[in-house]
């Protein structure tokens, strides 16, 4: 078990750092470009009551501070014009540079600071997860335990299914945006039914009771939880009850029912364990997704979550927020793999565990 | 109760009718007599549909949402299609060549390597200043010397290229965060272009394909055609495209509605969050988008909805018609 872990983790480490360096380079070398820095600095400056000398000097101050004076990288190369055209010049900068201070500060768990108003990001980000955790897990949960029901029912009542399989279908084909706006005008519209609220968190609120808050947080995290649920519980579903009905036309199904078991002991006790694989390979997948429709969920219901806040910074261009967003999607990616091989191995012994 | 057959029939023709309607609709934007999308009509705000001039109704802003939903058709057709197309061709090329090369079938000869090696040393010697000159002089003089040696001996005369494992490495680098997230983090970046989306839509949705070409070419290449095709003594490249592009195109036609469709749907998420296309850009979501400033405006979240629904629904429907015959 733990040979497996290491071997997992020095697969999957180095892709998470190969990935995360492309996308620093990228948006640190893009942004980098005089024009660039010029468009999205001078926005911050009073332009028109400074001297352009001024401006120079403030604008060097805040690349300063924000660490962009620093070269690149390592390895830094300049055209300089030579005869006849023109000529690579190498240069080695040394530990100085912007991906070193980067890579160090995210070794020791410091994410450096956004670029919009200056706060460590780590305090962003912890703060924007008290809100996303609560509901994407939720949605984990609702979707895990309802998939299981609702493959249990079709699995029981053969009459149901064409009409909720092609109920999923359909779901299926909805974006999660499309499906929130439209229960957002269902159910949060005060012309139609005014049962939930449109949008935001609950009050936090001094003379009321603990349990009061509960459901009152609860409450307004009715529409953004079912949203969630409704994109993402169809191809659960029907995946899973694929996977049931091929079980069920094995052998020892025919076994177990002609030595007497009951049918819902059959589905329950001997197919649906050996259906669970691409459920648990659908579950897994799930935990990142959830957090990326977090991001199109967030926006709509206004909650102050994480993918809100990578949305907004990457619409305003506060790379280092977006950055640590991604750090933090592709370790639970990471997690999440493991614990799909890990589950692989729970589910069914024969699977060896390798990585 | 119509008999399953004439009512799948029935469904696929409808499906089809729609997506001609879409191509129909979106070629033909520009020459309608429409308002421009991004034309503010100040004199009929947010009007409900089957207003004079307005059939579809208007935004908050006055802009008519009939023009809205047809250059939205247009913008959907321009973006997803070619990024569909393009990903696919990428994904059949870098997958085929995975399935086909393996991990040590293609063999570069080592000389070659050599001496594109030296030859990238010797250009970069001669751009550096003096000091570091003899330091890269002597790292040339290094590495030639090592490749000389490896290729005096006889069984690393060539080297084999992993081409398997290269493309397998690009993909999971690739699939370690969900799409989304990437496209947002890659769209933010760069200028909003639509040239831009379609290539950042291109170099994420690639590997979908990728390994659906990459699975085929295993399994056909070990069967006997292709073997005889070998054994003729036909170059490699007869073989990929003659002999075992047709089959695998097979298996990648049958999916390709279907990457339209994701992609149609990454696209207007995009749109909707203001993100990758520039922001005078009809499109599907940005209307939705407009109605978030006005709930009850129920036009403007029915229409768009119900466009993005029917091209999902009418892709679908087609790619699992084409897979039941």
């Amino acid at each position: 078990m733990r040979g497996f872990l290491i071997s997992r983790l020095a697969h999957a480490l180095p892709a998470a750092w190969v990935i995360l360096s492309v996308i620093f380079l990228l948006s640190r070398g893009l942004t980098n470009q005089p024009t660039e820095a010029d468009g999205s600095l001078a926005g911050n400056l009073a332009v028109h009551v400074t001297t352009p000398t001024q401006n120079r000097l403030a604008e060097y101050a805040l690349r300063k501070r924000r660490g962009l004076d620093l070269p690149l990288f390592y390895v830094s190369s300049r055209a300089t014009p030579a005869s006849g055209g023109v000529a690579w010049r190498w240069r080695w900068n040394g530990v100085h540079n912007q991906y070193h201070v980067w890579l160090c500060g995210l070794l020791r768990g410091d994410l450096g600071r956004s670029f919009r108003d200056n706060q460590p990001v780590t305090t962003l980000v912890s703060r924007a997860l008290t809100c996303t955790l609560p509901l994407t897990i939720g949605a984990f949960i609702t979707i895990a335990g309802a998939g299981w029901g609702l493959t249990l029912l079709l699995a029981h009542y053969r009459s149901i299914r064409p009409v909720v399989v092609t109920a999923l279908h359909f779901l299926q084909t909805l974006p999660l945006f499309v499906v929130a706006l439209l229960l957002l005008l269902l159910l949060a519209n005060p012309d139609f039914l005014d049962w939930f609220p449109a949008y935001g968190l609950a009050r936090p609120e001094n003379s009321t009771t603990g349990l009061y808050q509960l459901l009152s947080s609860l409450y307004h995290s009715v529409l953004p939880l079912f949203s969630l649920v409704l994109v993402s519980l169809p191809s659960f579903v029907v995946q899973w009850h694929n996977a049931l009905q091929q079980e069920l036309k094995a052998d020892y199904i025919l076994t177990a029912r002609a030595k007497g078991v009951r049918p819902s002991l059959v589905i329950r006790r001997h197919a649906l364990r050996n259906a669970l694989l691409p459920a648990i390979t659908y579950l897994t997948d799930l935990l990142p997704a959830l957090v990326a429709g977090a991001v199109v969920v967030e926006l709509i219901f206004a909650l102050p979550g994480m993918g809100r806040l990578i949305a907004e910074s990457a619409a305003a261009r506060d790379f280092p927020v977006v950055l640590s967003g991604v750090v933090l999607i592709a370790l639970v990616r990471l997690l999440a793999q493991i614990l799909a091989d890990w589950l692989y191995y729970q589910a069914d012994p024969r699977i060896k565990l390798e990585a | 109760m119509r008999r399953p057959e004439t009512r799948r029939l029935w469904q696929r023709w409808l499906a089809i009718l729609w997506l001609m309607a879409l191509v129909a609709a979106g070629t033909s934007a520009t020459m309608l007599p429409l308002p421009a999308p991004d034309a503010p009509d100040l004199r009929a705000i947010t009007q409900p549909p089957l207003t004079p001039s307005h059939w579809l109704g208007t935004d908050l802003a006055g802009r008519d949402i009939l023009a809205g939903l047809i250059f939205g058709a247009r913008t959907t057709l321009l973006t997803s299609v070619p990024a569909a197309l393009s990903a696919a061709l990428l994904g059949t090329f870098l997958g085929s060549m995975a399935g086909y090369w393996g991990n040590s079938r293609l063999r570069v000869p080592a000389v070659v390597t050599g001496w594109l090696v030296i030859l990238g040393a010797g250009a970069s010697c001669i751009s550096l200043p003096t000091p570091e000159l003899v330091w890269w002089l002597g790292l040339a003089v290094l590495g030639g010397l090592a490749l000389w040696l490896a290729t005096r001996n006889k069984y690393a005369a060539t080297w084999p290229v992993p081409v398997d494992k290269l493309v397998l490495l690009l993909i999971a680098f690739l699939t370690a965060i969900p799409r989304l997230i990437l496209v947002l983090a890659l769209a933010a970046v760069q200028e909003p272009s639509q040239l831009a989306l379609l290539i950042v839509l291109t170099l994420t949705y690639w590997p979908v394909t990728a390994q659906i070409a990459r699975a085929t070419m295993q399994r056909i290449r070990h069967l006997s055609y292709i073997e005889a095709a070998y054994t003729l003594g036909l170059p490699n490249w007869r073989i990929i495209i003659g002999h075992a592009l047709p089959s695998i195109w097979n298996s990648i036609k049958v999916t390709l509605p279907l990457g339209v469709a994701a992609l149609i749907g990454i696209e207007t998420t995009l749109s909707f969050l203001g993100v990758g296309l520039p922001p005078q850009t009809a499109s599907w979501g940005r209307i939705l988008a407009t109605a978030r400033l006005d709930p009850t405006a129920w036009w403007l979240i029915v229409f768009p909805s119900t466009c993005i629904v029917f091209t999902m629904l009418a892709l679908r429907q087609i790619t699992f018609s084409s897979q039941q015959e």
